[in-house]
């Protein structure tokens, strides 16, 4: 009922890095059985470093052009926390050339959509319009990324928007118990930190400050364009170029991530909320994009906790019934990884509940999964891609996160490794990475916190 | 392609779309002889299938009384058959590359399931068999409501979710529109396993039917196979609809107090239902006002103010009386400046008619959403059956685009002059300004 009009996706960003990935931040375009097989995608790194990804879709009739910059949380110094995402808002407050708003009234006005999302890893923005205006929708995207003006009066009035936002997470105790529970499992570390920044921070932040940060980070070298839809490829490469093609390399390097620092034993945590349900989060280091064992823990955390049948919601919630909602994910960043488990249940439960969790756990570790599980968490691998390719913002946002943060290759191949993984895989993951070192979080009715 | 299907293509041509992907511009409809409404839409776009039963359940044809006991019906169906337990209903979804869920609304209640386009007939096999010999077990149905008294709690527990549901229920009163779609807690902890049984004999009934499927599928295939799967559904009578009690916004202030980092102000006015002849002025009308980034709440409230990251508003379609709504989240301190922002937007909105240009958006914003809505198969299958549900028939897509582009600066004036004139308002906060 609630319209989803916000514009920063961070909550839904911090959340969605949260998800379990089985085919989801994960999808390829092949697909074998499908009447209408998609061309491959075209991938080319202009001489700038710039790098341009057009996948033809002639089943839509709208493209998505996504900008990616390889810039978020986790590359904020000291006095700029929050950086990344308060840049992301300023980019549509207006550009050397067109006002504030220029964005979205050019954009809904053709009956398109506009956004953007920060993450720990990322910044994107997408236009989705209608494909004739494909040239014009990358001309406003690059004004937006290469030209924006962060107007002092309007960097003022946006900062009170940020607030605003950091509130209404406060306010939803599940975007809320996701935020810290990676500020609780990444302690110490820059994915720990939380993207929506730090209010002294955010104040601080001036227009030179706050636009020599967007400056250093918006380069050719740090970005990528996406467009997937009914588009001519050629046409496409001409306006990237022509928007794109003239920026000089900025000579940019990403600062390495520092490596994650492991737990010893239980890190646990309670939280007094208003709320009269208890949340439980629990929450493991697991491998980061790109590892060898990536697709057997996916599967594991579709197994354990992914969909109805899986074993934690058939324990907890269907036999048990000590959880109103339970689920696991995996949630794959460039430099580090998380299993985690969140459940929501009646106060007084969370100490049967986080021995049932583990009691599963400990089930798989010592006997391993059956073949029809295996089968399933593969079906639904597949599936997924299928039904991500519905729609062009879902090929665009899978391609540009992998562009960004892992790569398009292999992505593309990513659901044959998921059907090459064995249930020994499974068990094995299990054990090697749902050990006794985990982090713990619950937000308590008030009073019960322990 | 059908004549029709060249008329919305040129329609929509004006804006840049070229219809909705390699779907066809409506589905194919047909009612077998036990009165069963059957949509079906070929689309070969992906390799994937959809699929809606909807069911005419709902809130609007529950009472004080049994409120809630659609949702409770649609949780516990799947969890048994008289051929599947509730694992054996969930891992066959599963092995078909989709899944299953259920849900119940104001006017309609749903099964949807989702597969691989190669088991779209297991997958609508697991649909009638869901639908039509349901075991309903007892200690299920007590399982269930249990979660739904939780999820009933947690809504409670959230600022924006409460403050909604008050404004609902100030707007339409005693109406059923005005209660949570979860139902109430005292009569959901009545509600037994025997009334659980009547109240489904009482709606799984053939024509109060309708299965919409959209797909990579064969429209004749698929109809004879609905045809089998769903010959032994019991059939009429079809019984008398009901009157439920006129809705009568209360046109007042409601402030709640409670514990919360954001303010929320809120603010409602009953509008007409779908099928009435204002239904797309009016949704220009909420669109000019609070669709999108650039509908004037967001301009005025967000970008201008900083007042807000949530400012915006919409219309809700309903077979009933309708309702437009306004909403925003600030911080307590500038609650009362927001509250009189908004306020001020939906006088001026009355006063001082839309530019040329703030129509033009509006429309482009309302179209542009409504054509990116009808997307997937999922969503395909689903407007469909509404359309159906709500009585206005498989035409009323192309019907409501045509509607939209035609209304003009007047017409936006004459219903916010007509539907916007005493706002109920609903405002929750940590204190009392």
């Amino acid at each position: 009922m609630i319209p989803s009009i916000g514009r920063c996706a961070v909550g839904v960003c911090a959340i969605a890095s949260l998800l379990y990935t089985l085919g989801g931040c994960v999808t390829a375009p092949q697909a074998p059985g499908s009447r209408q097989g998609l061309p491959a995608p075209i991938r080319e790194v202009l001489p700038n470093g710039m790098r341009l990804i057009i996948q033809e879709h002639r089943a839509a009739a709208t493209v998505a052009i996504h900008l990616w910059a390889g810039v978020g949380g986790r590359d904020e110094a000291v006095g700029e926390r929050g950086f990344s995402h308060f840049a992301e808002h300023m980019l549509f407050k207006g550009t050397e050339t067109r006002p504030r708003g220029f964005v979205e009234r050019d954009v809904e006005a053709v009956g398109g959509r506009t956004n953007a999302g920060t993450s720990n890893d990322y910044t994107f923005y997408y236009l989705l319009l209608p494909a004739p205006r494909v040239a014009q929708g990358i001309s406003t995207i690059a004004d937006m990324v290469l030209n924006s003006v962060f107007d002092a009066a309007e960097l003022a009035r946006e900062r009170d928007v940020v607030f605003e936002e950091v509130r209404l997470t406060e306010d939803n105790p599940r975007a809320s118990l996701a935020r810290q529970l990676y500020t609780l499992l990444y302690q110490g570390h820059p994915y720990g930190r939380p993207v929506l920044g730090d209010a002294a921070d955010l104040r601080g932040a001036t227009q030179e400050t706050l636009r020599g940060y967007y400056k250093r980070h918006y380069v050719p070298e740090n970005m990528a364009l996406v467009v997937v839809g009914p588009v001519n490829p050629a046409e496409v490469r001409a306006a990237a170029i022509a928007a794109f093609g003239a920026l000089p390399r900025a000579g940019y390097t990403r600062q390495p991530l520092p490596p994650t620092v492991a737990l010893h034993g239980v890190r646990a945590r309670s939280v007094e909320r208003p709320e009269r349900q208890t949340q439980l989060g629990l929450a493991w280091l697991a491998p980061p994009l790109g590892h060898p064992d990536m697709a057997a823990v996916d599967v594991l955390g579709h197994i354990l906790g992914g969909p109805r049948s899986s074993r934690l919601n058939q324990a907890l919630r269907e036999r048990a019934r000590l959880v109103s909602g339970i689920s696991g994910w995996y949630g794959a960043l460039q430099g580090a990884g998380a299993v985690g488990i969140t459940a929501q249940l009646e106060s007084g439960d969370h100490e049967a509940v986080e021995r049932g969790i583990l009691a599963e756990i400990r089930r798989i570790q010592v006997n391993g999964v059956t073949p029809e599980e295996l089968a399933r968490a593969i079906t639904a691998s597949e599936a997924q891609r299928e039904f991500s390719r519905e729609t062009v913002e879902g090929l665009a946002l899978a391609y540009g996160r992998a562009e960004t943060t892992w790569s398009l290759e292999a992505e593309r191949g990513y659901v044959d490794r998921v059907r090459a993984v064995t249930r020994g895989q499974v068990q094995e993951a299990a054990r090697r990475y749902l050990t006794d070192s985990y982090a713990r979080l619950a937000f308590m009715p008030r009073g019960r916190a322990q | 392609m059908s004549r029709r299907h060249v008329a919305a293509l040129a329609l929509a041509g004006a804006l840049g779309w070229a219809g909705v992907g390699s779907a066809a511009a409506q589905p194919i409809r047909q009612q077998l002889p036990g009165g069963l409404t059957v949509l079906t839409r070929e689309n070969t776009a992906t390799p994937v299938a959809a699929a809606s039963l909807f069911v005419r359940m709902g809130s609007r044809w529950e009472t004080e009384d049994d409120a809630g006991i659609s949702n409770l019906l649609q949780q516990v169906l799947l969890k048994g058959t008289e051929r599947r337990s509730a694992l054996e209903i969930a891992e066959t979804a599963e092995t078909l590359g989709g899944g299953v869920a259920a849900s119940a609304d104001l006017d309609y209640s749903e099964i949807r399931a989702t597969a691989l386009a190669r088991n779209w007939k297991a997958m609508l096999e697991l649909i009638a068999d869901v639908a039509l010999r349901p075991t309903l077990p007892a200690a299920e149905i007590d399982g269930e409501r249990r979660a739904i008294l939780t999820a009933l709690r947690s809504q409670q527990d959230q600022p924006s979710s409460l403050a909604m549901d008050t404004l609902m229920g100030r707007v339409y009163g005693d109406h059923p529109y005005g209660r949570p779609l979860l139902g109430r807690p005292a009569a959901l902890e009545r509600i037994d396993r025997a009334r659980l049984v009547a109240h489904h004999q009482r709606f799984y009934r053939a024509p109060r039917m309708i299965l919409a499927v959209s797909g990579d599928i064969d429209a004749r295939q698929v109809m004879a196979e609905v045809a089998r799967l769903f010959a032994d559904a019991p059939a009429g009578p079809a019984e008398a609809e009901p009157t439920p009690a006129a809705a009568a916004a209360r046109a007042d202030r409601t402030v709640i107090v409670k514990p919360s980092a954001q303010a929320q102000v809120l603010a409602g006015f009953l509008a007409p239902p779908t099928s009435h002849a204002d239904y797309a002025a009016v949704k220009v009308l909420a669109t000019a006002l609070g669709g999108g980034m650039a509908g004037r709440l967001f301009t005025e409230v967000r970008d201008k103010q900083g007042l807000a990251y949530v400012a915006g508003g919409a219309y809700a379609s309903r077979l009933g009386p309708g309702v437009l709504f306004t909403q925003l989240g600030t911080a307590p301190a500038n609650q009362a400046r927001a509250e009189a922002a908004m306020l001020g937007e939906l006088e001026r909105i009355r006063r001082d008619p839309l530019s040329p240009a703030e129509l033009a958006r509006a429309k482009g914003y309302l179209l542009g959403e409504f054509a990116l809505n009808r997307r997937t198969n999922a969503r395909l299958a689903w407007w469909d059956a509404f359309f159906e549900a709500l009585g206005v028939g498989p035409g009323f897509a192309e019907r409501y685009e045509r509607a939209v582009a035609a209304v003009t600066v007047e017409d936006v004036q004459r219903v916010a002059r007509a539907y916007l004139s005493a706002p109920t308002v609903v405002t929750l906060g940590p204190a009392a300004p």
